[in-house]
């Protein structure tokens, strides 16, 4: 297929995927921050300065008014605010932009499903958002639409070479988000430990499983008890959850081989096939070494790397 | 239900006396049993279905990559079975000459040694392309799609008002205006035979086929669009998407060894057919213009060399001057040895000195047209103009006298059209859209653009134009 056309499909899944974690990290951290800012002020505070920490180069637009409820300048920049990078609003447009540029490689479904979201929150705009309920109500609605867009993707799409770089830049966009939430907050609370306050504890622990969606997957697997280890151990190697990291590299490597065709070994296949070999088998090493930091480190940077191979094999010829 | 009649021009729905013509009957009686609510929850679904399907064109000069809809309105313009086979044939022997005449001018030039038309105004057309005298596409085909504008006048004839030869634009909205008004209005179709139009894309991608040079045996075709940014690539990829067939950039596309490559994540494809939606100026940097960016260099050559075939081929673009169009009718003559059964409107061509001095006097009660330009764009109606108006433009005229032609202001036929509640006249053209392929085919049905604006004579969508579906009737006893 064209270069142009499948790069420009490689970054609508990119942008359709970093939209859907913007909108789950938003809710997942509001309802933290609302539950803990009369406890613990301080840990609201960081719950929200991470998000700058896993959306690197994203800006803050707006004073934060003295009486406001702490979540609304992050709500108002990670939301609606079209001129951050990292706003869902910025990511829904780039990814319509993207589609619009290549709309004969979609499917009618999936390209009325994405224009019907991103018009929903241009709306949003114009009216803009009054308080916090409002805000929740509008970022329920608008993971939904982006939930109706992946799901006409899986249904209507035909499983071609587009359909590959679609689902390639959505699962390397999952894989790195993943990983760039777990470095922002696993060192914190690994130094915090109990701090007296066990209940708070595991409102931390709980909130980090919900904001990778996998509070629920973890518990099918491990009960309700939040063991830090336990935790650790399923959002890096377990083999199923499709937010943990080894099952993140096994997806981005697959859809590498079904890009290429299984015998072929192209650059970027080497890379995430390494990573995804020390992921898969040396899980027990990396576990009980416990530099957690050192290693998120690590697959950041070659899933950067991944992607500069990507370009460089399939973008530009 | 409220119709405003039409007091000046042709009524398509209703003759004199504002009696419904016989093929508008059951419409008017369907639309008569609705009442003001039901028509305007219909009109609701019909935009939302627009706006929701991101069916849009975008328009120039405002703010950048500006996507508008293209108005719709859901009255639909019937034409009888009898009254369209004498259009298409009309229309097929239209495009049969005008096929005829671009050969020519590119190979012989024997009508301008004939003194059919006369050379000069053929030689300074801009669309008239030296650098490919004697190159001569497969088939001898020069216009694979043609889209030829049709009005009637106050009597009810049709009129053929001008050719586009290079890349006419609009039958999406034919088929995507079809489909709506099916899903928005299904009632309508019970009571009439509208002949199917569907096929369009199977019809084009045949033709696009047919262009290829022999020697290929499974032809790759593309389109080549400008980008996004073009007030047509709504349509353009709706057309890649209905052939399935890849749309592509200049910048998708190379030229290696006199032959076209697209760039794909497998390295590099051979391309041997290009409909390309993009005017011969810019189609390549190496032989039009040196600033295009949109081109692919080296194009030019290789369709020189046969290796590449392009729908239209460059430099059809002569056949659709303003003013060559004087001389059709005398064209049809000479080339087929008949009268053109399609009439046409007068035209005073600025290049004849005598017609030049009318114009210039007569402007008040003209239509002034530069012959380059299309879209509505440079135009000077002189019945509507202020005397100001009138001195500047005749002022530039002056200038280059052989850019320009005139015609008498035609009262362009009106047809019922919803607004703000009431059913009013607005004013209608027609363009259908012709296939060259192993033969001439007339898609049976075509874009009705309709003047949205009321007493408005001009129908470009630039300019405040809308469209309508447009039916055209299967005989009944089914010839």
């Amino acid at each position: 297929m064209l270069s142009r056309v499948a790069d420009s499909l490689y970054w609508m899944g990119r942008y359709l995927e970093r939209a859907e974690n913007i909108t789950r990290l938003l809710l997942v951290t509001e309802d933290f921050s609302t539950e803990t800012q009369g406890l613990a002020e301080d840990l609201a505070q960081t719950a929200w300065k991470d998000m700058l920490a896993i959306f690197p180069s994203a800006q803050l637009s707006r004073e934060v008014a003295q009486f406001a409820p702490l979540s609304m300048p992050y709500l108002h920049a990670f939301f609606i605010d079209g001129s951050n990078p990292y706003s869902i609003h910025f990511s829904l447009r780039r990814a319509r932009e993207n589609a619009r540029s290549v709309r004969e490689a979609l499917t009618l479904e999936v390209f009325l499903a994405l224009n019907e979201v991103f018009r929903s929150l241009e709306a949003y705009e114009r009216k803009g958002m009054m308080d916090l309920p409002a805000f929740r109500d509008a970022l329920g609605a608008t993971r939904k639409g982006i939930f109706t867009v992946v799901g006409a993707i899986e249904h209507t799409s035909t499983r071609d070479e587009g359909w590959r770089f679609l689902k390639l830049g959505e699962s390397l966009e999952r894989s790195l988000r993943s990983a760039l939430v777990l470095r922002a907050k696993l060192p914190a609370l690994l130094a915090a430990e109990a701090r007296g306050d066990a209940p708070l504890y595991y409102t931390q622990w709980r909130s980090l499983l919900r904001g990778l969606s996998s509070l629920e997957n973890y518990r099918r697997v491990y009960g309700a008890r939040l063991e830090p280890n336990l935790v650790i151990g399923f959002l890096l190697f377990d083999p199923d959850s499709p937010r943990s990291l080894r099952y993140g590299a096994s997806i981005v490597r697959d859809y590498l081989a079904a890009i290429s065709g299984p015998a072929a070994l192209t650059a970027p296949a080497r890379i995430v096939g390494k990573l995804h070999a020390d992921l898969r088998y040396d899980d027990e090493a990396l576990m009980s070494r416990g530099d957690f930091a050192d290693l998120l480190d690590r697959v950041v940077a070659e899933l950067a790397k991944a992607h500069d191979a990507i370009a460089t094999q399939y973008f530009v010829t | 239900m409220k119709w405003v009649p039409e007091t000046r021009a042709f009524d398509e729905a209703f003759d004199k006396t504002g009696a419904p013509r016989q093929h508008y009957r059951p419409l008017v009686s369907i639309l008569e049993s609705f009442t003001q609510d039901e028509i305007e929850r219909r009109e609701r679904l019909q935009k939302l279905s627009l706006i929701d399907q991101g069916i849009t064109f975008t328009v120039y000069g405002e703010k950048e990559g500006t996507e508008r809809i293209f108005p719709f309105d859901f009255v639909p313009r019937v034409i009888p079975a009898r009254e369209w086979e004498r259009l298409q044939a009309g229309l097929v022997q239209r495009v049969t000459a005008l096929n005829l005449f671009i050969l020519d001018v590119y190979q012989g030039q024997k009508c301008l040694k004939d003194r059919v038309i006369p050379p000069e105004l053929v030689l300074s057309r801009k669309e008239y392309k030296r650098e490919l005298l004697n190159v001569i596409p497969p088939r001898q085909i020069f216009t694979h799609v043609v889209g030829t504008d049709v009005i009637r006048n106050d009597k009810g004839e049709y009129l053929v008002l001008e050719d586009n030869c290079r890349c006419p634009s609009g039958v999406s909205y034919v088929l995507e205006n079809r489909n709506t008004l099916n899903r928005v209005f299904p009632e309508f179709f019970k009571y009439y035979g509208v002949r199917p139009i569907k096929d369009y894309p199977n019809l084009l991608l045949d033709t696009l086929l047919h262009a290829a040079q022999r020697s290929s045996e499974k032809p790759v075709v593309v389109i080549l669009t400008p980008g996004m940014a073009n007030s047509a690539y709504f349509e353009h990829s709706f057309l890649a998407r209905e052939m399935g067939i890849a749309l592509v950039e200049g910048r998708d596309l190379i030229v290696e060894d006199n032959y076209v490559y697209m760039r794909t994540t497998s390295g590099k494809q051979k391309v041997d057919v290009i409909y390309r939606r993009i005017d011969d100026d810019f189609l390549d940097p190496l032989t039009f213009r040196r600033d295009s960016m949109l081109g692919v260099p080296g194009l030019v050559n290789v369709y020189r060399e046969g290796n590449v075939a392009l729908a239209n081929a460059p430099g059809a673009g002569v056949a659709d001057d303003k003013s060559v169009y004087a001389f059709m009718p005398a064209l049809i003559r000479y080339y087929l040895g008949e009268d053109a059964l399609l009439p046409q409107v007068p035209t005073y061509v600025g290049l004849r000195p005598q017609d030049f001095a009318y114009i210039r006097d007569h402007a008040r009660e003209l239509v002034v047209k530069t012959t380059g330009d299309s879209g509505g764009y440079g135009m000077l109606m002189g019945p509507f103009a202020s005397k100001r108006e009138i001195e500047t433009y005749v002022g530039q005229m002056k200038k280059n006298p052989g850019n320009y032609i005139a015609q008498p202001l035609i009262e362009l036929s009106s047809h019922p059209t919803y607004t703000e509640g009431k059913f009013e006249p607005r004013r209608v053209d027609l363009r259908p859209f012709i296939l060259y392929g192993e033969s001439v085919r007339v898609l049976p049905g075509g874009l009705t653009r309709v003047a949205l604006r009321p007493g408005s004579y001009v129908v470009n969508s630039s300019q405040g134009g809308g469209s309508k579906d447009t039916w055209v009737l299967a005989s009944k006893d089914g010839a």
